[in-house]
C-alpha cells in the first residue's frame, strides 16, 4: 500500500469517525473530573514513604552526630547522610521536571527532546543510585550500630567476614540486572536524540 | 470543541498504543489536558494547530509513565471505545494501517499522523517545530520505510 493509498483509507476512516460520535458533554466532564482526582492522588506511596524514611534517617544521624567518635565513623556518617538526602532530592526533581512540560506551548520536537533528555537523565540517576547503594550499604551499618547500640561494628571482624561477601554477591547480581535493564532504555533515548538532530 | 474533534483524539490514541486499555487511558488524558491547557490557547494560533500540539505532546508525556504504576482510571462511558466495525475487508485494512504506523519511530508517528490528516508541510512544521524542508525530507523517508515494510 502506497502512502497515497494509506491517505485515502485514512480519510474514509476519518469520515466514518465523524459519523460515530462517542462522547457526550457529560462524559467529557466525567473524564476530566476523574483525571483531576487521579492527578491529586498521583504522588505514589512508595516514593513518598521512601523520601520520608530517608529524611528521617538523615535527621536522626545528624542530631546524634557527636556519638560518632572516630574519624571513620564520621566518614561513614557523612556518606550515609549525603546518600539519604541527595537521592530522594534527585528523584523528586526528576518528577518535578516531568510536570514542567508546557503541553500547550511546546512543539512536538521540543517535547520529544525533553522526553529523551529526561529519560537519559533518569537512567543515569537510577544507575548511580544502584551503584552508590553498595557504598551506602557498607557505610550505614557501622553508623546504625554506633547510634542505636553504642557499638563500633567496624571493629567486629566476624560481622564483616560474612557481611562484605554477601553484600558483594547481592550487588554484583543486582548490578548485572540494572545494567541489562537500563542499557536498552539509554540506547532508546540516544537514538531518539540522534533522530531529532537530522 | 473537544467533542467536535473526538475523532482526532481517537486516532492519536490508536497510533501511539496498540493495547486498548492504554488507548483508553491516553484518550482520557488528552481530553483532560485539552480542558486543563485551554487557558494557554492563544487566539492567534488556529484551534486545530493548538489541539494537535496538546494531543501529541500529551501522547509523548504519556510514554514516560510506567504503565504498571499508572492507576487504571474507570473508563465509564468509554466501554464502546472502538468504533463500530466497518466491513471485514475495510476493518482489516485499517488494522494493518495502524500496525504499519506503530512500527515507525515516535518522531515519525507524529509527522505521518499529521500528513494523513491532510495537513500541509507548513502546518506540520508549525505543529511539530521542525522546519518545512525537514518535514518534507522526513515524509520522503517515511514513504521509503513503509515501502520496505510492505516488501518485507
Amino acid at each position: 500500500m502506497e502512502l497515497e493509498e494509506m491517505k485515502g483509507l485514512w480519510e474514509n476512516m476519518s469520515e466514518e469517525l465523524e459519523r460515530q460520535k462517542l462522547l457526550t458533554d457529560k462524559m467529557v466532564v466525567q473524564m476530566t473530573r476523574q483525571k483531576y482526582r487521579d492527578k491529586l492522588s498521583q504522588i505514589s506511596l512508595p516514593e513518598t514513604v521512601g523520601t520520608v524514611v530517608c529524611f528521617a534517617m538523615a535527621a536522626y544521624a545528624l542530631f546524634n552526630f557527636e556519638k560518632l567518635d572516630t574519624w571513620y565513623l564520621m566518614l561513614c556518617g557523612i556518606i550515609s547522610v549525603a546518600f539519604c538526602i541527595v537521592l530522594p532530592i534527585l528523584s523528586l526533581r526528576s518528577i518535578d521536571r516531568m510536570k514542567q512540560i508546557n503541553l500547550g506551548k511546546n512543539s512536538y520536537r521540543e517535547t520529544l527532546i525533553q522526553y529523551a533528555k529526561e529519560k537519559d537523565r533518569f537512567v543515569k540517576v537510577q544507575k548511580a543510585g544502584y551503584y552508590l547503594g553498595f557504598v551506602f550499604s557498607l557505610a550505614v551499618l557501622p553508623v546504625a550500630g554506633k547510634l542505636m547500640r553504642g557499638k563500633d561494628l567496624l571493629l567486629d571482624a566476624k560481622l564483616w567476614i560474612w557481611y562484605i561477601p554477601l553484600a558483594l554477591i547481592f550487588h554484583f547480581l543486582f548490578s548485572k540486572w540494572v545494567w541489562k535493564h537500563y542499557s536498552s532504555a539509554a540506547k532508546g533515548a540516544r537514538n531518539l536524540l540522534d533522530e531529532l538532530k537530522d | 470543541m473537544i467533542r467536535e474533534h473526538e475523532g482526532i483524539i481517537y486516532k492519536i490514541s490508536r497510533v501511539y498504543f496498540d493495547q486498548e486499555e492504554d488507548q483508553k487511558d491516553l484518550y482520557q488524558e488528552i481530553v483532560y489536558q485539552l480542558w486543563r491547557s485551554f487557558e494557554s490557547f492563544d487566539d492567534r494560533s488556529k484551534w486545530s494547530t493548538w489541539m494537535y500540539r496538546v494531543a501529541l505532546n500529551t501522547a509523548i508525556s504519556f510514554l514516560k509513565k510506567d504503565k504498571s504504576k499508572v492507576k487504571k482510571v474507570s473508563s465509564e462511558g468509554l466501554d464502546n471505545f472502538r468504533m463500530e466495525p466497518f466491513d471485514p475487508v475495510m476493518e482489516e485494512r485499517i488494522e494493518w494501517l495502524y500496525k504499519s504506523i506503530q512500527e515507525l519511530s515516535v518522531v515519525e508517528k507524529g509527522i505521518i499522523l499529521l500528513y494523513l490528516e491532510g495537513k500541509r508541510h507548513e502546518e506540520i512544521a508549525s505543529i511539530t517545530g521542525f522546519s518545512t524542508s525537514n518535514v518534507g525530507t522526513r515524509i520522503s523517508r517515511i514513504k521509503e520505510k513503509l515501502k520496505r515494510q510492505i516488501s518485507n
